[in-house]
């Protein structure tokens, strides 16, 4: 439980919402419950009204106030209602800006090794679910664990000022019993299986890929049948493991229930003594016991919340784990290199954790102004030295100082937002007229001012598509417009034509002059110009 | 979704229901009980009730009225806790009959067209949309008919007690079809409308994450954190302009629930003072009267749940359509290996693979790829198949795999259909599962000893990697996250043909893009197979397996030619 803490203490930062919300529940749930209770005092007082009535005596009745408070709450009833799903859902959609922005800063303040999965879209869907898990925390579980307990308290109020304080403490007992049950219990009873659901699921999905990219292989051994057979049984037995969630759900359900109908039926049979007394008249009595059956509404929303918990906890820890914060070393800042010097690289090895080092003992001094051309064929350890040169991937060990830089990423990654946008992440204060000087250079000016948006045409998936060598050249603008006294370039041509590559690197002379440039390539035609070029090994 | 559409996918739903429709009517009839519980412990609330208050009977005596009473309810409990375990085993066996029939469609649709689709796209169906049947089986589909079912058996009570209560009840709920429309309405809109606004809440989130090293070179975390915040917030503010539309409509179904029950107290109430003259009402008693406002709200609270349940139809609409979608698409698919007519294994000799006035052609193309094509290979010698990309290599090895049919002609792989009995495939991309080395190899040879496992992993040179471990063949290929090269994979691949001892082993460009330590182990691998007699048949631009072959064949264009 403890890995909700973070996001319940997110949550909790509306209290005045979450309690205004909670109010208006609570008025929906009331309305109901003295819409069904005042109405049956009604009828029982009318009942015996009507009998004195029919034998002659004269009794003054009250019809109105009785009848307006029917009314009263058949109203109130609907409005508390459709305000509290207004309102509530406005709630939801507030957390789920908080825990999405809240978690993107985690995100983005995380350790190296969290954000080296980044990329895989089985990490981002299942980030996806776990972040929905618990969008839905307050309005499924916080909010009637507590208005259940908040009602039980009214109508136990109620019981100890029309019956006795004894009556009160029978009903406390046994809805206590009920509500431990459809909460707790529920929740230690299912905790360990709702909890795994997540996990086993990702293991079926491992052994699905399997299946399908062996696909081949297996079918010319004539495998593909059992080894599927075998990923429908364990499919099965994932599901089998649900159904026993599902069922225990359904009887702490079916359990509970009973218990408030048993308490109904209690202070039904405990509401006769005072009646026979005469402490009680018969209308009262028949109040309390249709007050209380009308508790059954909210408790019944509190199993299937409660057996849902154990797999949000498993959410939340997952997500804490992503979004664990740096440790110390992995912050160390890279110190900045001598007088005309723009970066010194002593001894470096370069290596993924958990894999043999890709590069070993490599030294690089580059004097400011100076431009050099690195040339590498695939799986040589190109990018993943550019990685260590821009910071980020840390040496594993070595020296290494250098300038602030700008650094252009292998894979072209553009967001899901305006021109603009995607080219002012490289310099916030950029001009219009800045931007399309950029954009010149890499001869996408005609192409944008064509775009009725012009610098506002959307890119990404929802608007124009650009092609892959467009792609890279908007990627290596916003590179181009970043201020940095150094730039660090990876296969900055990728997707161009020869002619376009060799226009565009003339202007990068010019654009470039004065800056120190490291350029990475898999062969000399999809460099820059440079002072000097080496070769990985 | 077009209207015919959601017809089919309706229909797909209730058809995987059929062979668990004993489940399903197990289900509504627990659900059916229950309700009925619920009407005796209303007639025993209201029974003693009235015995107490109006005929004066001292509670001592109605105590064979309050045990029935809790009979019921214990009996109502008991019948509310089954129809939960009934529906959800119903669910569970409906998503094994949907997970088979996916399953036997990728059988029929073979590797060729399975190789065509994204792996993490195909598990997504068979996983996560099949998942989202669960609550349409479990929830919604016995709530569908609860909802007709327990309020007819509550207003047929009602009418019998006080007819006008009763037409009281069917005013206010202007028949029940017209309810669920209009309840189906406001929770679709409902659903869509928050669905997507979810769905682009999360797409923008996931945007910025995945270029979240990019914003981080720049130093931009804060400013998109601030613009996530903003554009959320913008959304919000436009999905709950129509959500308050959307919830008018189960606004409209609270109301008429609510003035349903008022009216009738009203009434009951005033017929029990004896100011109505017309109608039954001057029959009505304690009994009847509170019978009726107790029966009330269990009338409504069917409907009330049912639309609870609409967004598991949603879900399982938007699922079945993509799972529909995925099994109509036949056609490119080749037969099944075990729906071979019977007899063919008598034709063709033993000891030649022929292909007899083959043709072939793409799915969706018009001219034949291959026309009337004829070869013979013979038993225990190694074929090259050269030839530029495209020009039909590939498909040449599909069909003596049986991959793909030939539109009309015949091959004979030693006497029997392709693919009949086992055979090697290697293809460019090697395939290893999570586990040990040895789950790996017996994958495809499951009796195959540990001593002829730990053979076969040393003649593709992947010995010292098994040895350098400390459990040997058991322990694990993949350890701490450090995963195999692409040529060590193919080599794993390769083991297991060694493993298998095949007569015709099929590789697929074996040697492209492998680091030169692998490409030695992989000739060399060929070499002592086609020694020990194997045939071998294989696409390569390779020099070193060109000379290994005992005979070239260029495939290009459609023509099969000796080089």
């Amino acid at each position: 439980m403890r890995e909700l803490t973070p996001w319940l203490a997110l949550i909790f930062q509306r209290p005045w919402r979450l309690m205004l919300g909670g109010v208006l529940i609570l008025a929906t749930l009331a309305s109901g419950i003295g819409l069904l209770a005042l109405s049956g005092w009604f009828i029982t007082d009318t009942a015996i009204v009507g009998i004195l009535l029919a034998a002659g005596t004269q009794v003054a009745v009250n019809l109105y106030v009785p009848g307006g408070g029917i009314r009263f709450f058949a109203v109130s009833r609907t409005v508390a209602r459709y305000l509290e799903r207004v309102y509530n859902h406005d709630t939801v959609l507030r957390l789920l800006t908080d825990i999405r922005v809240a978690l993107f800063r985690k995100l983005a303040g995380a350790n190296r090794a969290g954000q080296s999965k980044l990329s895989g879209a089985q990490w981002l869907s299942r980030l996806t679910s776990d972040v929905d898990a618990l969008d839905t925390i307050y309005l499924r579980v916080i909010a009637p664990a507590a208005l259940a307990g908040v009602i039980t308290l009214l109508v136990a109020l109620l019981a100890w000022v029309l019956f006795s304080g004894a009556v009160a403490l029978g009903l406390l007992a046994i809805t206590a019993l009920a509500f431990v049950l459809a909460t707790v219990a529920v929740y230690v009873r299912t905790r360990e299986p709702s909890y795994r659901q997540a996990d086993r699921q990702e293991e079926l999905r491992t052994a699905v890929v399997e299946h399908i990219e062996g696909f081949a292989e297996l079918r010319a051994a004539g495998r593909t049948g059992r080894h599927g057979a075998w990923l429908l049984r364990q499919a099965h037995q994932m599901n089998s493991e649900q159904v026993e969630v599902d069922s225990k759900v359904g009887w702490y359900q079916a359990i509970s229930h009973l218990l408030i109908n048993l308490c109904a039926v209690f202070a039904l049979w405990a509401g006769y003594s005072l009646f026979e007394t005469g402490a009680i008249s018969g209308p009262v009595l028949v109040l309390l016991p249709i007050a209380i059956l009308g508790l059954a509404e909210v408790y019944s929303m509190l199993p299937d919340a409660f057996g849902k918990l154990g797999s949000t906890v498993s959410s939340a820890a997952r997500l804490n784990r992503d979004a664990m914060p740096v440790d110390e070393e992995g912050k160390a800042e890279i110190p900045e290199p001598g007088d005309d010097l723009a970066l010194v690289a002593r001894d470096i090895a370069v290596r993924h954790e958990g894999f043999a080092p890709v590069l070993t003992h490599f030294d690089l001094t580059l004097a400011r102004g100076e431009r050099i051309g690195i040339l590498g064929r695939s799986g040589s350890g190109k990018s993943s030295l550019a990685d260590t040169l821009a910071g980020l991937l840390p040496p594993s060990r070595g020296e290494l100082a250098r300038q602030p830089c700008a650094y252009l990423t292998q894979q072209t990654v553009l967001f899901d937002d305006t021109l603009r946008a995607n080219l002012v992440l490289g310099n916030p204060a950029a001009t219009d007229a800045e931007l399309w000087r950029v954009l010149e250079l890499v001869e996408l000016g005609d192409r944008f001012a064509r775009e009725p948006d012009q610098l506002d045409t959307w890119l990404g998936n929802t608007g124009s598509r650009l092609s892959g060598g467009e792609a890279r050249r908007v990627a290596l603008a916003r590179v181009l417009l970043n201020p940095a006294p150094l730039v660090i370039l990876d296969e900055p041509f990728t997707g161009l034509d020869a002619d376009t590559r060799s226009r565009i690197s003339k202007r990068l002379e010019r654009w470039l002059e004065g800056k120190s440039v490291v350029s990475l390539a898999h062969g000399p035609e999809a460099l820059p110009a440079t002072d000097r070029v080496f070769h990985l090994e | 979704m077009t209207a015919p559409e959601q017809r089919n996918v309706r229909r797909w739903l209730t058809e995987l229901a059929a062979g668990n429709r004993r489940w399903v009517q197990g289900a509504v009839l627990t659900g059916t009980l229950a309700g009925i519980a619920t009407i005796v412990q209303m007639v025993l609330l209201a029974r003693i009730v009235h015995l107490g208050v109006i005929e004066g009977v001292a509670v001592s005596q109605l105590t064979n009225l309050f045990i029935p009473l809790v009979i019921t309810l214990v009996i109502r409990a008991l019948f509310q806790g089954l129809q939960t375990r009934l529906a959800a085993q119903c669910s569970k066996r409906v998503r094994r009959t949907a997970r088979r029939q996916i399953h036997r469609h990728w059988q029929a649709a073979g590797p060729v067209a399975m190789g065509q689709e994204s792996a993490g796209a195909l598990a997504r169906e068979w996983i996560d949309h099949v998942e989202a049947l669960h609550g349409y089986y479990a929830r919604f589909m016995p709530q569908m008919q609860l909802s007709v079912i327990v309020p007819l058996l509550i207003l047929v009570l009602v009418f019998w007690l006080d007819w006008l209560a009763a037409v009281f009840l069917l005013l206010s709920a202007p028949l029940i079809p017209l309810f669920m429309a209009l309840v189906g309405m406001g929770a679709e809109k409902l659903n869509q409308q928050h669905f997507e606004t979810i769905s682009r809440l999360s797409g923008q989130f996931l945007d910025k994450v995945r270029g979240l090293t990019t914003l981080q070179l720049f130093g931009q975390t804060e400013s998109a954190a601030d613009l996530l915040a903003r554009r959320s917030d913008r959304y919000r503010v436009v999905t709950m302009k129509t959500l308050k539309i959307a919830f008018l409509s189960s606004a409209v179904l609270e109301f008429f629930a609510s003035v349903a029950i008022a009216v009738i107290a009203i009434y009951i109430g005033f017929g029990l003072l004896g100011y109505i003259t017309f109608g039954p009402a001057d029959e009505l008693t304690l009994f009847t009267g509170l019978l009726i406002l107790l029966l009330a709200p269990e009338f409504f609270q069917p409907l009330r749940t049912l639309s609870q349940y609409y967004h598991d139809r949603a879900a399982a609409l938007g699922a079945g359509t993509e799972i529909l979608a995925r099994l109509q698409d036949y056609g490119t698919g080749a037969p099944e290996v075990t729906s071979q007519p019977p007899g063919d294994e008598i034709a063709g000799p033993a000891d030649l693979i022929t292909l007899d006035q083959v043709n072939y052609t793409h799915p969706g193309g018009t001219t034949p790829w291959f026309c009337d094509l004829n070869l013979q290979i013979e038993k225990g010698h190694a074929v090259a198949l050269t030839g530029p990309s495209g020009g039909g290599k590939s498909t040449l090895l599909y069909l003596l795999a049986g991959f793909l049919a030939p539109d009309s002609g015949e091959i004979r792989v030693f006497g029997q259909a392709p693919g009949k009995t086992g055979f090697g495939w290697l293809g460019q991309k090697g395939f290893l599962v999570h586990g040990t080395w040895a789950d790996n190899l017996r994958l495809t040879s499951p009796d195959a000893s540990d001593i002829a496992i730990d053979a076969a992993l040393r003649r593709v040179g992947l010995g010292d990697l098994v040895d350098g471990r400390e459990e040997g063949i058991y322990s694990a290929v993949s350890d701490q996250g450090r995963g195999l090269s692409g040529g060590q994979a193919r080599r794993l691949s390769l083991a297991r043909i060694f493993l298998a001892d095949y007569d015709l082993i099929l590789l697929d460009e074996p040697t492209a893009g492998l680091d030169s330590a692998s490409e030695i182990f992989i000739l060399e691998s060929l070499r002592k197979l086609s020694e020990a007699g194997k045939t071998l048949v294989f696409s390569t631009h390779h020099h070193a397996l060109l000379t290994l072959a005992d005979r070239v064949l260029t495939v290009d264009n459609g023509e099969v030619a000796n080089a």
